[in-house]
């Protein structure tokens, strides 16, 4: 049965949270983050003009191990439109 | 009526943080960005438009993340591409209408094996999204880019003007000192976030400059 349609790929937990979850006010809603978890820097927000999304890269780079979704199911199909495997052509040529 | 019994049932805060398949929040970005490819040439004619490609655009924390842990690190690029991250609505071109009267700062690491570009390119990005390079009324940063060549990495920063009131804001806006003092205070955060020795200069040069120069070596007009 090599003719069966392909199931199209359902969207992941995770990939459906970011769709469906709403935008923080940074500046109003006071989040207590877990233990071990730093707030956005309140010195980068706190300003009478701030919009409240300014973040330093400390708080940012804090999300890098905890959010590993692809962006959609067809991430991959579309990656290779675009970037490709990155290293198709104008390859270093090997001098060795 | 059940959707409204649930939406209050549901009124706590979770983030990406107390559970990453199941948060109601994200962190929205001050803008939304964009980021594209330039795809190495094929050496068969092939035109740069082309080879400009928009891969997404994104304005959450969570949504960068999502992308940077799912898309080719720099370090595995071939020789001759680029990546770019503009604000949405900018084309990373000099061409493009909005870049005009602009310039870039920008810096080369000549020893291709000594830097870490993935952190390099990846900090430059976070200080983008995150705001810190420049201040609320700037509106100076259009994009980051970083390109990977033979003989060096080189990361940039494109602002939108040169320092000079543009033509449709005469008698508006900043003076020249004014403005090259909001581009030198630029260019400063720029160079903290590359992590450079105060030695290493990073340099500006506007983009017509460049372009009448008919190449990117085009005479700085300033260095910090």
């Amino acid at each position: 049965e090599t003719n069966k349609p392909v199931e199209p790929a359902q969207p992941t937990a995770g990939m459906q949270a970011l769709k469906s979850s709403r935008f923080l006010q940074v500046k109003n809603e006071s989040i207590n983050y877990p233990e071990g978890i730093r707030s956005p820097n309140p010195a980068l927000n706190l300003g009478n003009k701030a919009k409240g999304r300014q973040y330093d890269k400390d708080f940012l780079l804090q999300f890098q191990e905890v959010f590993k979704e692809k962006p959609s199911v067809d991430w991959d199909m579309k990656l290779k439109e675009t970037v490709g495997d990155g290293t198709e052509s104008a390859r270093p040529q090997s001098a060795r | 009526e059940q959707k409204s019994t649930a939406a209050t049932s549901d009124g706590e805060i979770r983030t990406v943080f107390d559970d990453p398949e199941n948060f109601n929040v994200k962190h929205p970005l001050m803008n939304m960005w964009t980021l594209w490819f330039t795809k190495p040439p094929s050496g068969k004619g092939d035109n740069w438009n082309e080879l400009l490609k928009e891969v997404i655009s994104f304005d959450s924390v969570e949504e960068f993340w999502g992308i940077y842990n799912n898309i080719t690190p720099t370090s595995d690029l071939a020789l001759k591409a680029d990546y770019h991250l503009f604000k949405k609505g900018v084309r990373p071109e000099w061409e493009d209408t909005q870049n005009k009267h602009g310039g870039k700062w920008a810096f080369q690491f000549k020893d291709k094996k000594a830097v870490n570009i993935d952190a390099l390119w990846l900090h430059v990005m976070l200080a983008a999204i995150g705001e810190n390079l420049e201040d609320e009324d700037d509106n100076e940063v259009m994009g980051v880019v970083v390109n990977v060549r033979k003989g060096f990495y080189r990361i940039g920063l494109w602002t939108r003007t040169v320092g000079k009131a543009l033509p449709s804001e005469q008698n508006k806006g900043r003076t020249f000192e004014q403005g090259k003092e909001v581009l030198n205070k630029i260019g400063r955060r720029f160079k903290s976030a590359l992590q450079l020795k105060e030695n290493e200069l990073v340099e500006f040069s506007g983009h017509t400059d460049s372009a009448h120069a008919g190449s990117t070596r085009a005479k700085a007009k300033f260095a910090v």
